[in-house]
């Protein structure tokens, strides 16, 4: 993994342990909506409001109900050509 | 603050001793990342405070309104946008918006603010409320062109300021100033139409940041400043009046100077509102007196005490007002023009807000005037504010006295021709109560300051009962000073706050406070609620007297025990009862 991927997935990292504070950083980076009982409809519209500010991105409305895991977050960023 | 570390500081962990605080936040809409914000601005402002956030029905704002049970809530914040007052005037709801629609839209809309107001009247009648008047834009439904006001919408506009004008002098209601927050949130840069419609969550999250912090401040609505020191040279007015002469300082548009009357303008309209005005300067005592004899002055000499007019230091003259004042630097501005002359006063009182005077500075300056109505700011301005200065001038001439024949005697006290009136009521209105019970520290039973909410809930207490005291004597009046609270059980009150200004020191009020509680209430004992503080010492030394010894919390003082300690007292006692 460069340098810049780490430095993107840091930073997934500290979004998505702001909307899940009690997930460890092993968990959130395996997290996706099954698996965690803590991830609803509102933390998706968080988690989306948050990164979307936090990257500078904006995310299709219509995209957001399929983010529903890290690695979906970290590879939609990564379409979107932020590094 | 980005949202990221609004969820940051909402992740710190609460301490036992930290105050909950329950907030509902209510508007028609999803509340979502303004929650969020909120409870993160009260939660950085005053750690010590946890904020329970509670929201109401969506898209029924007026219902969410009227159903609050203000036993339940500690505030409520109410958020309206036009589309609560009808949904036509939102991007959700497709209702039409043909001309002949206008009409309707109009009617229903009034309809539903005057059901919103009556609701919030209510509520503010038991705990504080916050409103936020429509912050978004109204869509294009109007027939007129964007850049044209129609008839339709001045009359929308009319009926919003026509119930803001209703309700703004309620006391338990403030209502966010919308001129202040578009210096913060552009309203162009408001609305988010993508979120609105997808997540029904409106705002860009600059908006809701911005806003959130602006509602905060009012939530924890801070008391305002009570002294401002000013400097005189190039900061009252434009030259060295040493130097140039009475005559040829200035302040006017005439000679670039504006902003020095624009200064001694505020400083007036400051001084009408009860706050202290003084002057420290270095100075002729005598030339300065000169210039004060100037007509076009906007700020009057009889405005300003006391005047330090001399070649001491700085920190000197300031230690000297504060004196005269008697109050905390804490609660003070100190205002030059010169940095050295700032850092010198701060040094030696380094909880003052020393500001600079940026006289070369014309954006800086406006900002200062801004700051000053920001420290000094009341909701109103009462009696007892044009009192004051009165009364400190009073208490000058007391003490004046006094020193010439310390301690003060009976035969002083016989002649002072003092009127106590005392006033026993339940007004959770009285401002003036409220306000010497938060900012009172020297006689203060336990220092402990009570929310609007607290204060509110107070007066619920069947048992409750306050009592206030105004003084006046030959020296002036100085209006409400005292303040008891507490509830009576059987033979026995229980005193769970007691107050008093320091102006009215040395003259046994606080005697005859006891006496009157004894006599009018009919009780054997008198227990108080005493905790010691860094600066209650003069209410613990007038426990300390009547007990016979150090006042210990709970500290219960009898009726016999009080009869046969109680000096000589000779005011002439007036009573008024409100239930």
């Amino acid at each position: 993994m460069s340098e810049l991927d780490s430095e993107l997935e840091d930073r997934l990292v500290r979004c998505f342990a702001s909307v899940f504070p009690a997930l460890s950083e092993d968990e959130i980076r395996a997290a996706s909506a099954d698996s965690s009982g803590v991830w609803d409809s509102l933390a998706t519209v968080t988690l989306g409001a948050v990164i979307e500010e936090e990257f500078s991105v904006a995310i299709d409305p219509n995209v957001l109900p399929d983010l529903d895991s890290f690695k979906a977050f970290l590879a939609c960023l990564r379409q979107a050509g932020v590094n | 603050m980005k949202l990221i570390q609004a969820l940051e500081i909402l992740r710190t962990p609460s301490g036992e001793s930290d105050m909950r605080m329950k907030v509902l936040l209510a508007a028609g809409f999803t509340p979502l990342h303004l929650q969020t914000f909120l409870a993160a601005h009260l939660r950085s402002g005053s750690p010590q405070i946890v904020p329970e956030m509670q929201t109401g029905l969506y898209g029924d704002l007026a219902g969410t309104l009227e159903r609050v049970d203000p036993a339940a809530a500690g505030a409520v914040v109410a958020v309206i946008e036009w589309s609560d007052l009808d949904p036509r005037l939102g991007m959700r709801t497709l209702g039409g918006w043909r001309p002949t629609d206008l009409a309707g839209i109009a009617q229903s809309a009034e309809a539903s603010l005057g059901r919103v107001v009556r609701a919030l009247a209510a509520i503010a009648e038991r705990i504080p409320v916050v409103i936020v008047t429509p912050t978004l834009p109204l869509p294009p439904l109007f027939t007129t062109r964007g850049a044209r006001t129609s008839a339709a919408e001045a009359r929308l506009q009319r009926n919003l300021a026509s119930a803001i004008e209703e309700l703004a002098p309620v006391s338990g209601i403030r209502i966010v100033n919308p001129q202040a927050l578009a210096q913060v949130s552009a309203p162009a840069d408001r609305y988010d139409i993508k979120s609105d419609l997808n997540s029904g969550f409106p705002y860009t999250l600059a908006h809701a940041g911005a806003l959130a912090e602006i509602i905060a401040t009012l939530l924890r609505d801070r008391q305002p400043m009570k002294g401002l020191i000013t400097d005189l040279d190039d900061t009252l007015w434009s030259g060295i009046v040493g130097d140039d002469g009475p005559d040829q300082i200035s302040w006017s548009l005439d000679r670039h100077t504006q902003l020095h009357a624009i200064y001694q303008q505020m400083l007036a309209s400051l001084a009408g509102a009860g706050v202290l005005i003084g002057v420290a300067s270095k100075n002729d005592s005598a030339v300065v007196e000169r210039a004060f004899e100037r007509e076009d002055l906007l700020i009057s000499k009889s405005d300003i005490y006391p005047f330090e007019v001399h070649w001491s230091a700085k920190s000197e003259s300031v230690a000297r007002i504060l004196k005269a004042w008697n109050i905390g630097a804490d609660s003070v501005v100190f205002v030059d023009d010169n940095p050295m002359e700032l850092a010198e006063v701060k040094a030696a009182f380094p909880e003052m807000d020393c500001r600079l005077f940026p006289r070369n500075d014309y954006v800086a300056t406006r900002r200062l005037f801004h700051d000053l109505r920001d420290a000094f700011g009341k909701h109103v301005v009462s009696s007892e504010d044009a009192l004051r200065l009165e009364s400190l001038r009073a208490a000058g001439a007391w003490r004046g006295d006094e020193e010439s024949a310390a301690p003060v005697s009976d035969d002083f006290l016989a002649a002072a021709e003092a009127v106590l009136a005392f006033d026993c009521g339940l007004s959770p209105e009285d401002m003036r109560a409220f306000e010497l019970i938060n900012k009172t520290n020297q006689f203060n039973l336990n220092g402990n300051r009570l929310t609007e909410s607290e204060w509110r809930k107070f007066f619920a207490d069947p048992g409750a009962f306050m009592l206030t005291a105004s003084y006046k004597d030959k020296f002036g009046p100085l209006g409400k000073i005292a303040v008891v609270l507490g509830r009576a059980n059987g033979r026995r009150i229980e005193v769970s706050a007691w107050v008093m200004s320091c102006r009215a020191f040395s003259r046994r009020i606080e005697h005859q406070t006891l006496k009157f509680l004894f006599d009018q209430l009919g009780v054997e004992e008198i227990a108080f609620d005493y905790r010691s503080t860094p600066r209650n010492g003069p209410l613990t030394d007038i426990l300390r007297e009547q007990l016979g010894s150090a006042p210990a919390p709970g500290a219960i003082l009898t009726k016999s025990h009080f009869l046969a300690r109680i000096p000589a007292l000779f005011h002439c006692v007036e009573v008024s009862v409100h239930v």
